[in-house]
């Protein structure tokens, strides 16, 4: 039996924000395939609201067809739809082989049934897209209509207020495998924002994101293939909605629904998370150890392992809340606001190859600049305006107090802190964010989490976006400039000839090493820098459909696109944030992949990363609240091993999924399991020596960095960070040359040497029980321990059996995962 | 297979919008039958001079034709540089591709396009050649199936980590223990040293045990760990890396420079069964003293370490299913400058080709009469790479799911260039 849940009538799926249903609900207007049934009806076909999707839903604008950039059979359709001028006129030419002949006309009114656009379609005519529709049938009529009714085009498009579809929600019932089920099928109705309420269902794209959950077809009509839940989604014109589907487990029936008792609590992770687990009927995995928690909290939080000294304290410690004591201590560590820094660089891009200069040094600053604001614990709001809105003069600067100010910080004698800067430009300043196109898209991905690549040259195939929508927002950029202010240019000449830096136009050049040589003993040289320039004209633009912006002069475009992201209606600002903080604690995103917020790829929990994006705003942006709230939850502290109900589940954090350390983490990690045991804290607390730390900008683009998959940070993606094992990982721990050598010159194991050659006898577990602390953070088993006594025994060196024995340890899969 | 698997899958196959680890990804697109080939990219990094090798213009007036001489080869009517006498003798095993021509005469970008047949950008990252074979063709159990001699050029792009080189971290030097990194074992390791640790790492490897197979992270480090450890310990990797085993008379036939050690290490991976091979060949960066870098040193030497893998392959029996690309970034200008040298130059340059379904035995392509570009609308970098990603037997139309979030052409711009490939 199948259950569909509805949201009070009909439920609201909104495809753009803010959206409200209409107060008075006029008359749905009936679909398409009903009106047109009969081929004679009066009804002219509207070129946007049905010729066009009609088009799409039966694929010829698809990639591989007429929507190819280079079209097919001499035809180009807009790739996706949206580009109704485009489309108008392609279909309205004459056909590429025309001579003048009525049969070569794509479209011909005073002959509709002569038109290519039918004859093809129909395969009356060859047609290497095969037959789409049959004759005599709605779709054969309703293009026919259109044709016969003159071809219009549209005039102004129709804005598409949003979809509408029935049901909101769809659950199977578990047994839905064992009885023959049903289809559901879905009812779409398109909103416009003029009123009129049409049945678009037969002109909507469906696709399901998961179909061993749910397998939909062209109708709109949804068949459950198994248990867990997934998304079924519908395009019509811009609109994008989504609807939940749900099964919960075959051999886990109503047993199991409730037991979590989750909708009595107050609201926090687990509730929300065992709310959905409940409907799943999915028990969650247990809470993990003591160890394993501890092991796996540092390294989520610090990117650093916990001494074998805190290991056994923490173990030893018997108080009920030292899960929460230990989370609260890391936060306060400097390591955490490294290790974060480094994941706040990861999201904004900050690369040394793409600065316009100084490459190094401007991303060293960027990086300190970020450790000293989450140092500080800034908002996180604020802490994006003050990169966002950064100019390279802070209030009031002349441009001579800005080049010395600037040159100040290069300088060998006591430098000035670029991280003390109120603002931190080099966002800006990179190469990669001259193009407005570029800068667009860098923007929405880095502070939005939005991917707006695709709606640059075509309609967004999964999200709303149209390339009108790109272009409008793209040009917001256009005016921020790096080079020489127009009005400092005499100054700016001034300074570079005393520098002996040649001058080629009026953009200013580039810092040289030489020049940098001047400036680092202490002489002021000059820079470019970041300004807003003059817009030609005051021109009003659309941010990305969310209400449109006069700007003029010299208007900082920036602003208004920061009110914007902070205003608290603004969907995507805090969200992408919170999930991305989210996604680093788990193997996925709430929304995953989480820099891909987009109405087709809905969050597998909507009411908890709701939940937590309201809570985070509301506490000021505050990013340990945010930390906390996810560390502290029995959630993110599930065992990784599973119970007869969540083996299969990987989207509704039932349990842990191991994870492999960031490449990093992996280096720091080594290092520390080798280390002299008087160097124990040092390696750890030296952030400067830290491949979370300083070191993180020098180690980009080194061999042990890339093979463990640091991120260039050369393309707007969170993917760029890649923790998946390769082979050539597996190559490096077994048997790099730094690997070796760091084995080779471990200062534990000269400690081991040393007693060894004085003859001070050696404890040989207490050696064993130490190694397994260092590396993989517990305690070994009695079993370990007998197999590691086995082959210290048998080697004539304890030095050289304990060398066996990390490196062991060090490749094992315990150690380069997190479980 | 759980259910996320099958779940990662189907969302990679409706356009990779959606989460999908690259791991997985690599194993969920359906990839290029194997086409039995292999290749080799000799990089002769820094810009060979085109007009002093293989596109000569003895009629330029001097000051753009230089100092050196054409001569006759084997095939009638090509001509190429006085110093590289031994290939001459082989044009009939090769094609000279003349008048390739782009605009980006900095070394950085010039190779990133080179190495990828796709102008570079700042949004996407492509991946070299080499990457796309080990994507494409299945690697054996314990041998890499991209190797990179010396450091690599360019990396795996968009197509992930998984699919970078092996690189051996240095050149082989005659004379000198040659050590791969990651590879050789250290002088104080034995096989049996290594054999050891790796049972005491299995017997306390036992964390997840019970569980193999129910994560991909899991599962993933046990195959690669069991395939690293066959790689380093079997005898077929380490006899491949091995140039002592090759006999005097073949060390002499390819030179005791890192040229010929270099290009004889390629045909002995490839005789191995390793997929690509990336040699690189440096020096080629003559702003100063062109003429004698060129005349007395690298010219020679490779005349000497190209003929010698050409014919190394070719009685082998493996030219016919090894496909050779020989290119630098760019080319020199057209007029030698005031220090007897030659400067960055985009806008012509040449490269050779060789094996597999090249049509040897020609040139095609040319330049104009001061070699400065060429003639015509030439060919692109882009067209070069769809080239050589035909004659390895990969569709250069291929595409893939990148994880940038859109379909990805692999050679977007370019198209094979007409009578290379037969």
């Amino acid at each position: 039996m199948i259950r569909t849940v509805l949201a009070g009538m009909l439920g609201v799926v909104t495809c753009v924000l803010l959206s409200p249903p209409p107060a008075l609900r006029a008359e749905t207007v009936a679909s398409v395939s009903e009106r047109f049934a009969a081929a004679e009806t009066d009804e002219t076909p509207d070129f946007q609201q049905h010729v066009v999707p009609l088009l799409g839903r039966l694929g010829c604008n698809g990639r591989s067809c007429h929507g190819s950039f280079q079209g097919r059979g001499g035809l180009q359709l807009s790739l996706f739809g949206y580009d109704f001028l485009m489309d108008h006129r392609s279909l309205t030419a004459q056909a590429s082989t025309g001579g003048e002949r009525q049969s070569d006309r794509r479209v011909d009114p005073q002959r509709p049934d002569e038109s290519l656009v039918l004859q093809k379609p129909l395969l009356q005519v060859d047609h290497e897209g095969g037959d789409r529709f049959a004759e005599g049938s709605w779709e054969h009529h309703l293009i026919r209509r259109w044709i016969e009714d003159g071809a219009q085009p549209i005039t102004q498009p129709r804005v598409l207020s949003h979809l509408e579809v029935e049901p909101a929600e769809v659950v199977f019932d578990s047994d839905a495998a064992s009885s023959p089920s049903r289809p559901v099928p879905l009812r779409v109705v398109a909103v416009w924002e003029q009123g009129l309420r049409e049945d678009v269902t037969p002109l909507c794209r469906f696709r399901t994101n998961d179909d061993s959950v749910v397998t939909v077809d062209h109708d709109g009509r949804l068949t459950s293939t198994g248990p867990g839940d997934t998304h079924v989604v519908v395009f019509y014109d811009n609109g994008v909605a989504a609807v939940p589907v749900l099964r919960p487990l075959n051999d886990a029936p109503n047993r199991a629904r409730n037991v979590n008792d989750a909708q009595t609590q107050s609201p926090s992770v687990d509730r929300f998370v065992l709310a959905k687990l409940d409907k799943l009927g999915i028990q969650p995995s247990d809470v993990c150890t003591d160890a394993e928690f501890l092991r796996r909290v540092s390294i989520d939080v610090c990117g650093t392992l916990p001494t074998p000294q805190e290991v056994e304290s923490f173990l030893a410690d018997r108080s009920a809340d030292k899960r929460t004591r230990k989370l609260d201590e890391l936060l306060e560590r400097p390591s955490y606001a490294a290790w974060w820094a480094n994941k706040l660089c990861d999201f904004t891009g900050c690369n040394p190859n793409q600065q316009a200069e100084l490459g190094q040094e401007t991303s060293v600053q960027w990086y300190m600049w970020v450790y000293q604001r989450l140092r500080e614990n800034v908002p996180y709001d604020e802490l994006v305006r003050r990169i966002v809105l950064a100019k390279g003069r802070e209030s009031g600067q002349s441009y001579q107090e800005y080049a010395r100010q600037v040159s100040a910080y290069f300088r060998d004698d006591s430098p000035a802190d670029f991280a003390e800067r109120e603002t931190m430009p080099h966002y800006w300043t990179r190469r990669s964010m001259e193009k407005p196109e570029d800068a667009a898209q860098a923007f929405a991905q880095n502070f939005l989490g939005l991917r707006l690549q695709c709606a640059q040259c075509h309609k967004h195939p999964f999200a709303p976006w149209t390339q009108g929508d790109f272009n409008e927002f793209s040009r917001f950029f256009e005016n921020v400039e790096f080079g020489v202010e127009p009005t400092s240019l005499p100054q700016y000449r001034e300074l570079a000839e005393q520098a002996g830096l040649t001058v080629r136009g009026d953009d200013g050049t580039a810092i040289r090493s030489d020049i940098l040589r001047q400036a680092q003993q202490g002489r002021i040289v000059p820079w470019r820098e970041l300004y807003i320039d003059a817009r030609p004209q005051p021109e009003s633009l659309s941010l990305l459909r969310s209400g449109s912006v006069t700007l003029q002069g010299n208007d900082d475009p920036r602003e208004p696109i920061m009110s914007w992201m902070t205003d608290p209606a603004n969907p995507w600002f805090a969200q992408a944030i919170v999930n991305r903080v989210w996604a680093s604690y788990f193997h996925v995103g709430i929304i995953d992949p989480p820099d891909d917020l987009n109405p087709a790829n809905p969050p597998s929990h909507p009411e908890l990363l709701n939940w937590l994006t309201r809570q985070f705003a509301g506490q000021n942006y505050d990013l340990k609240w945010l930390h906390r709230q996810i560390a502290t939850s029995d959630t993110y502290q599930r065992s990784w091993k599973p119970n007869a109900t969540n083996r299969d589940d990987r989207r509704n954090f039932s349990r842990a999924i191991p994870r492999r350390l960031p490449a990093e983490v992996v280096y720091d990690s080594i290092k520390q399991s080798l280390v002299a045991s008087d160097k124990l804290t040092d390696v750890r607390t030296d952030l400067t020596r830290r491949a979370i730390g300083h070191l993180s900008m020098r180690l980009a683009g080194t061999h042990a960095m890339q093979v463990f998959g640091k991120p260039d940070r050369a393309v707007n993606c969170d993917c760029e960070r890649v923790n998946e094992p390769t082979l050539l990982q597996a190559v490096y721990l077994q048997n790099d040359p730094l690997v070796d050598q760091q084995l080779e010159s471990s200062g534990w194991l000269q400690e081991i040497q040393a007693r060894e050659d004085a003859g001070v006898a050696l404890d040989p577990t207490r050696l064993i029980e130490t190694a397994w602390l260092r590396t993989v953070s517990r305690p070994p088993t009695e079993k370990e321990i007998a197999r590691a006594e086995r082959h210290l025994a048998a080697s004539d060196s304890t030095t050289k059996a304990m060398r066996d024995l990390l490196w062991s340890l060090i490749n094992t899969k315990e150690f380069i995962l997190t479980k | 297979m759980t259910l996320n698997r099958r779940q990662l899958l189907q969302v990679g196959a409706l356009g990779g919008s959606l989460s999908l680890s690259q791991f997985l990804r690599s194993s969920a697109a359906a990839g290029h039958a194997d086409s039995g080939r292999s290749a080799i990219l000799v990089f002769l990094g820094g810009g060979p001079s085109h007009q002093d090798t293989f596109d000569m213009k003895p009629d330029a007036p001097v000051e753009y034709r230089g100092q050196f001489k054409p001569i006759s080869t084997r095939v009638p009517g090509i001509q190429i540089c006085e110093h590289l006498p031994r290939l001459a003798q082989r044009t009939d095993k090769l094609a000279i591709i003349r008048g390739i021509t782009h605009s980006l005469a900095d070394h950085g970008l010039g190779t990133r396009y080179l190495m990828t047949g796709n102008l570079p950008t700042p949004v996407v990252s492509y991946p070299m050649y080499g990457s796309v074979v080990s994507r494409e063709f299945p690697a054996a159990a314990d041998l890499p199936s991209f190797v990179s001699i010396d450091r690599p050029v360019e990396g795996p792009g968009y197509l992930g980590t998984q699919y970078g080189p092996m690189s051996t971290g240095e050149k082989p030097r005659y004379g000198q223990p040659f050590r791969v990194r990651g590879i050789t074992l250290d002088g104080s390791l034995t096989v049996d040293d290594f054999r050891s640790r790796h049972q005491l790492r299995a017997d306390i490897d036992t964390a997840f045990d019970g569980f193999e197979n129910l994560d991909d992270a899991v599962r993933g480090l046990d195959r690669f760990a069991q395939q690293a450890y066959r790689i380093i310990s079997s005898p077929r990797s380490r006899d491949a890396f091995d140039l002592t085993r090759e006999p005097e008379q073949q060390i002499d036939r390819f030179g005791r420079h890192e040229y010929g050690q270099s290009t004889m290490l390629a045909a002995r991976l490839i005789e191995a069964g390793v997929r690509f091979v990336t040699v690189l060949l440096e020096g080629w960066d003559t702003h100063m003293d062109n003429f004698n870098t060129l005349g007395r040193e690298l010219l020679p030497q490779l005349d000497q370490s190209l003929s010698a893998m050409l014919d190394r392959l070719e009685s082998r029996g493996l030219l016919e299913s090894t496909s050779i690309l020989v290119t630098g970034e760019f080319g020199r200008t057209p007029k030698v400058n005031s220090n007897a040298g030659r400067d960055h130059w985009s806008r012509a340059m040449c490269a050779l080709m060789a094996g597999a379904s090249v049509s040897a035995g020609q040139v095609v392509g040319a330049t104009d009469d001061k070699a400065a570009g060429p003639a015509g609308e030439g060919f692109t970098p882009d067209d070069l790479a769809a080239t050589f990603f035909q004659n390895i037997g990969i569709d250069p139309k291929t595409e893939y799911q990148a994880s940038v979030g859109r379909p990805i052409t692999l050679v977007r711009d370019g198209s094979p260039i007409p009578g290379v490939l037969s």
